[in-house]
Order: structure tokens, then C-alpha cells, then sequence
């Protein structure tokens, strides 16, 4: 296995350009979702799916003045832009949860589906604690984002990643791009700005996916940018489920053995 | 001088756009369609994302959300899914009253054990139906026994249902035989009888084991829950059509004891999020709420109308129907519930910080599962 490969999403450097969504459909040759007005400020493609493996967020904030808007050149707002991704977790909810084998961990240490073994039973769907993984109807298949498994297999930087003008989506080792997050992070406090943060990227920051290789820096809360606060793989907790049912099933069993015993020796009423 | 052919190009408009093409804008003479997503079917071009209404009525709440948009993706389950965990359930506490009634029972309830068996292989076969109708690719169904992969629920269900359907079988078809035959088929009475016991409860495990919050918080009892709900529905079924004697008596006893655990593991379930309301929200408001409580006062009047036994036969059909209904509206319940709960990015965003995301777990970091070698069929 190569090193592991991943993203890092620097949201201070996002500019909502959107070139990530064009270039992830373009490459991928992924159909349109629609040509639809959400409302919600420039973001009209709502979120991550089968057929949206990248997606550009767009925050309008009013400033509280803790937040220091004399910082900013438009009084008061600030924009908040992000551009969402699969995670690739280190403990990935939907590939514990696929029951056919398709979704594999790859030698990049990414998650990908593998469409000539899935058959849509949408468990995954389901599993993943970020909402990305999604099930066409159409198709029948669930489908995400395969951190261009094809360009990586041809030593090519993924292609959101190379279309991105401002550096905001960064490709490399993980390792790496970790160091490089905590170096911005401190640029960035050290220039005043408050309320950044890293998002899951190392399984102490996130213990309950035990790390993103697709990590972000945003500058305010996870919900802000809908993402969950503490995302945990749900595998962790179906082990106290199973006790549960265990214990429930063999309830049943000795209940039925016991009541027919009963009943043969015509104590039951 | 040849002349270059000049092919004319159609202006797209919005409206050509949205429903001519299937947007990819690759017109498969001149360009390759051998990327990543290209052999996505597109046989409706553009379905509309029906979550995008604009909504600014949570601006002003103590949450921040993303416009109100889900976090979460809604489980693409259709109603076939709920439909099955009703059956495999009724199923499976048949087949385990079933194989009790071969070993402890003697001849008074040989024909209670027959009728038992044969429920439980209707109900395992009924069962893999309703799932292979839920799946996206119906054909690719037997991929589900490709790998047995201890992490997700639905392959160990899968498993214990084709295990379940083998046995049954087995003992449908052998059960009255002579000889090794006989015995072959009582082992599969038997071994059904045990695996029909895990079917019903495995299926609370397999809504658990999500990122949907209501679920998640119902760990513990919605095994507990689908397992008494489905010894209620297996009873109730037997006395649709009611036998005599002591067979009788140990149907109505079975079917009593699942409603009771059945009503008990559903008000403990109520109380499941004591910290985080919104998650069990769905439960108490709106069309999944009434359906709750519908589940919750039929199976009570279940229990209530079939007394303590000596009611008439009558008596005995109503209270089994009541059953039914409530064991069905239950299922449908906890699926549209679960459903509504991850269309709430509150029930996601509250739950986890009220403790019940990762945080609730030790601190250590969750280890990478260990690497296990699985057999693949190819």
C-alpha cells in the first residue's frame, strides 16, 4: 500500500467559484442534477449524492461583534464557503456496513464502490454518519465520491483538487497535508482570526471515525457547514445492539421450550 | 477540396438542459464515456431534489443548521422493508415456538409444530422477497452471500435468513420421514427453531446499527422490541385459526408474553434520549406519532381483549387481529419514524451535543477494526 492520500479543505481559502463541482462531473462524466433555485444563497445544488460528489456550501453570516467584523471589509457579513466531500474515514460507516463486498478499502487508503458488485440494498445509505453515500434511483446503485481512484492509479492529483484556483482543496499524503493544517491553523489565530478549527483530522480530534483522510479547517461550528458535531461509525454501537439481541433471542427460545413443557405436563392455564 | 462537414449544434436552453439530456454533454461519437460515474443510468434525467425549499425560519434558533437541510441521507428503504421485519419476525418466533415444541413438547403438540414449521418457511421465503423487492439492483441479490462480514448486520441477517429458509425447508420436507432422513429433517426443525429466535431479534440490530438518530439511540431496545413484537404476531397468527387443547394454551401464553415485552421494551424506547428530545420527537408528533401510538394501543387492546384465556373463539380472532395490526403498525412506525428523524439535522446536531454521538463511547480513539481475510465468490 502507497501512503495514505487524501484532502485537505482550508475553507478560509474557498472562494465559491464552484470549479471542484464542475471538474468532479466533467472527469467523472457524472449527469446534471437539475437546474433548480433553492433560495439558499448561491447554493443551489443542496448537498452531497449520488451524482454530487463535490458541493460548495455558501454561509451568509451576520457578524456578531465577538467575532471582530472590524476585521472585515464588508461590515458586519461575512461569507462562509465550503466544499463538501466523502471523507474517506478511517473507520467508514458504509463500508462496515455493505454486505456485499463492494464498497474496498483501496491502496490510496480511500473508500470505493465497486459498481459491478453492488446491488443497491442501500444499507450504506443509511450508515454513513455525513449523509455522502447515496442511492440513484434510476441506476439502482449507490455511488460516491472514489477520490479519482482512476486519475490516482495514473500518479494524477484528483480532479477537484487540480482545478481548485485558490489552493482551498489541497491533495497529498495525509500525513503531510495534517502537518500543514496545524501550520495554517496557527497562521490564521495568530492573525487574529477566531473561531477556526480543525475538523476530524486525526482520530484524537474525531474518535468516533478515528479520522478523516478528507479533513477540513472551517471557521466557525461543524453545523454551520452541516456537519455533525461528533460523527460516530455506527458499528461501534451495534455491538452493544447485538448484546442486546442475543439476550432477546434466547429469551424467546427458552420462553417457547419452557412454555411447552409447561403445557405438556397441562400446567399452563 | 473537401469540404468539411459542419454539424449543426442545437442551442440548450434551461429547458433543454433539464429534460433532453442526461446533462453530461458528451456526445458519445466524438468523446469517451469511460469515467468513474459514466455507466450511471440515467432513465428519468433530472429527478427534482425535493429538499431544496428555501427555508429562513431557523435563523434565529440556538442551533445553527444548514438551511434546515437534512445532514443526514434518508434511509432509501421502500415499504417492503418494513413489510419484511413484520414477517421475518412473525417467522421467526414461529419457527422457534416450532422447534420448543418438537423438543420438549411430546404428541399433544406435534400438530402445533407443524403448523409452526411450515409458518416459518412461508415466512422466511415471503421474507427474502420483500428484500430482493427493496433492492436497486433485484438481479445482483446473491451477491448478499458473496462475503459474511461480521460488521454489518444486514449481511449477518442475510445469512440467518438463507440459513433459517434451508432449515425450515428441511424440516418441512423431512420432518415425518423415517429413519435418517426424519432425523435430518427434526435437526433442521431444531436448528431453525434457533436461528428463527436470532432472525427476529437481528433485525433490531440492523436499524441500530445506522446513523439515524433515532435508531441509534433505540439500541437497546429495538431488538428487544421486534423480538416480543414478533412472538405476539407469530401467536396471533396460530389463533386466527385456532387449535385445541394444550396447543392452544402455549399459543395464547407465547403470544401473551411477546406483548407484554413488546409494550415494555416501546415505553422504554420513548424514554431512550432523555437528553436530546428532538431525537424521540418523531415518536410523539405527526402522522409517525400516531402511527406509534396506534401500535401502542393495538397491541395493548391485543393483550387486553385475549384476556387470560377461556374467552371465546371469537373473542380469541379479534384479539389476534388487533395483534397483528398493532405488531404491523409498530414496524411501519419505527421505519418512518427513523426516517423523519434523519431528515432533522436537530435530531443529528442536539443528539450529538448532548453526549450521544462518539462521546458516549470510551475516550480512546475507536481502533481500526482488525483486518480480517474474507472468502470471496466469485
Amino acid at each position: 500500500m502507497t501512503a495514505a492520500k487524501g484532502f485537505f479543505t482550508d475553507t478560509s481559502l474557498c472562494i465559491g467559484c464552484k470549479a471542484c463541482e464542475v471538474a468532479c462531473k466533467q472527469w467523472n462524466q457524472l449527469p446534471a442534477d437539475g437546474l433548480h433555485f433553492s433560495g439558499n444563497s448561491y447554493d443551489n445544488t443542496g448537498h452531497l449524492g449520488a451524482s454530487t460528489w463535490r458541493h460548495v456550501a455558501f454561509v451568509e453570516q451576520t457578524l456578531p461583534a465577538a467575532l471582530g467584523a472590524e476585521n472585515d471589509s464588508s461590515v458586519g457579513m461575512r461569507w462562509l464557503m465550503e466544499s463538501d466531500v466523502c471523507k474517506h474515514c478511517q473507520r467508514a460507516g458504509c463500508l462496515e456496513a455493505c454486505p456485499t463486498g463492494a464498497i474496498i478499502r483501496t491502496e490510496f487508503d480511500s473508500v470505493y464502490v465497486q459498481p459491478d458488485v453492488c446491488n443497491g440494498c442501500g444499507y450504506c445509505v443509511a450508515a454513513c454518519p455525513f449523509g455522502v453515500i447515496d442511492r440513484r434511483d434510476d441506476d439502482g446503485r449507490a455511488w460516491k465520491c472514489t477520490l479519482c481512484y482512476d486519475r490516482l492509479s495514473d500518479g494524477m492529483t484528483p480532479a477537484c483538487a487540480k482545478s481548485c484556483p485558490t489552493e482551498s482543496i489541497q491533495f497529498g499524503d495525509v500525513e503531510e497535508l495534517r502537518v500543514r493544517a496545524e501550520g495554517r491553523l496557527a497562521q490564521l489565530e495568530q492573525r487574529g482570526v477566531r473561531g477556526a478549527q480543525l475538523y476530524g483530522q486525526d482520530a484524537r480530534s474525531q474518535p468516533g471515525t478515528g479520522g478523516l483522510n478528507a479533513f477540513f479547517l472551517l471557521l466557525d461550528e461543524p453545523e454551520v457547514y452541516n456537519l455533525p458535531p461528533d460523527p460516530v461509525v455506527p458499528t461501534v454501537k451495534g455491538r452493544e445492539s447485538w448484546t442486546f439481541a442475543g439476550l432477546a433471542a434466547a429469551g424467546m427460545f427458552l420462553t417457547a421450550v419452557a412454555g411447552a413443557v409447561l403445557a405438556r405436563s397441562r400446567s399452563i392455564r | 477540396m473537401t469540404t468539411v462537414p459542419v454539424h449543426p449544434v442545437p442551442f440548450l436552453g434551461p429547458r433543454e438542459l433539464s429534460r433532453d439530456t442526461d446533462g453530461r454533454e458528451v456526445d458519445p461519437s466524438l468523446g469517451l464515456l469511460q469515467g468513474e460515474g459514466a455507466a450511471q443510468r440515467v432513465r428519468t434525467p433530472e429527478p427534482h431534489p425535493g429538499h431544496l425549499a428555501p427555508t429562513r425560519l431557523d435563523a434565529a434558533a440556538r442551533t445553527p443548521t444548514y438551511y434546515g437541510l437534512p445532514v443526514l441521507q434518508e434511509p432509501v428503504w421502500i415499504w417492503t422493508v418494513p413489510a419484511y421485519l413484520f414477517v421475518g419476525g412473525l417467522a421467526g418466533a414461529a419457527s422457534a415456538l416450532g422447534a420448543a415444541s418438537l423438543i420438549a413438547g411430546g404428541p399433544a403438540l406435534e400438530r402445533l409444530e407443524i403448523r409452526c414449521r411450515v409458518l416459518g418457511l412461508v415466512g422466511d421465503v415471503l421474507g427474502s422477497g420483500l428484500l430482493i423487492a427493496d433492492l436497486g439492483r433485484p438481479g445482483r441479490f446473491f451477491n448478499m452471500l458473496r462475503v459474511f462480514r461480521p460488521t454489518s448486520p444486514m449481511s449477518v441477517g442475510s445469512w440467518i435468513l438463507a440459513l433459517s429458509g434451508a432449515a425450515n425447508g428441511a424440516g418441512v420436507l423431512l420432518g415425518r420421514r423415517r429413519g435418517v432422513l426424519g432425523a435430518a429433517g427434526r435437526v433442521g426443525t431444531a436448528a431453525g427453531g434457533g436461528l428463527g429466535a436470532l432472525l427476529a431479534g437481528y433485525t433490531g440490530v440492523l436499524l441500530a446499527n445506522t446513523a439515524v438518530p433515532l435508531w441509534q439511540a433505540a439500541r437497546r431496545e429495538l431488538p428487544v422490541l421486534f423480538v416480543g413484537s414478533g412472538m405476539a404476531s407469530a401467536g396471533a397468527v396460530l389463533e386466527l385459526f385456532p387449535d385445541s387443547g394444550a396447543s392452544r394454551k402455549l399459543t395464547h401464553w407465547y403470544g401473551s408474553i411477546g406483548k407484554v415485552v413488546a409494550l415494555g421494551a416501546m415505553v422504554a424506547m420513548e424514554r431512550s434520549a432523555p437528553r436530546a428530545p428532538r431525537v424521540t420527537e418523531p415518536l410523539r408528533s405527526g402522522a409517525t406519532g400516531a402511527l406509534w401510538r396506534a401500535g401502542l394501543a393495538l397491541t395493548a387492546a391485543g393483550l387486553f381483549a385475549s384476556g387470560l384465556g377461556n374467552g371465546t373463539r371469537r373473542r380469541e380472532r379479534i384479539a389476534a387481529a388487533l395483534t397483528l395490526a398493532g405488531a404491523l403498525a409498530t414496524r411501519l412506525a419505527v421505519v418512518h419514524a427513523g426516517k423523519r428523524s434523519a431528515r432533522d439535522p436537530r435530531a443529528t446536531f442536539e443528539g450529538q451535543r448532548a453526549g450521544m454521538g462518539a462521546a458516549e463511547l470510551s475516550r480512546a480513539p475507536v481502533p481500526k477494526p482488525a483486518a480480517f481475510k474474507l472468502p470471496v465468490v466469485r
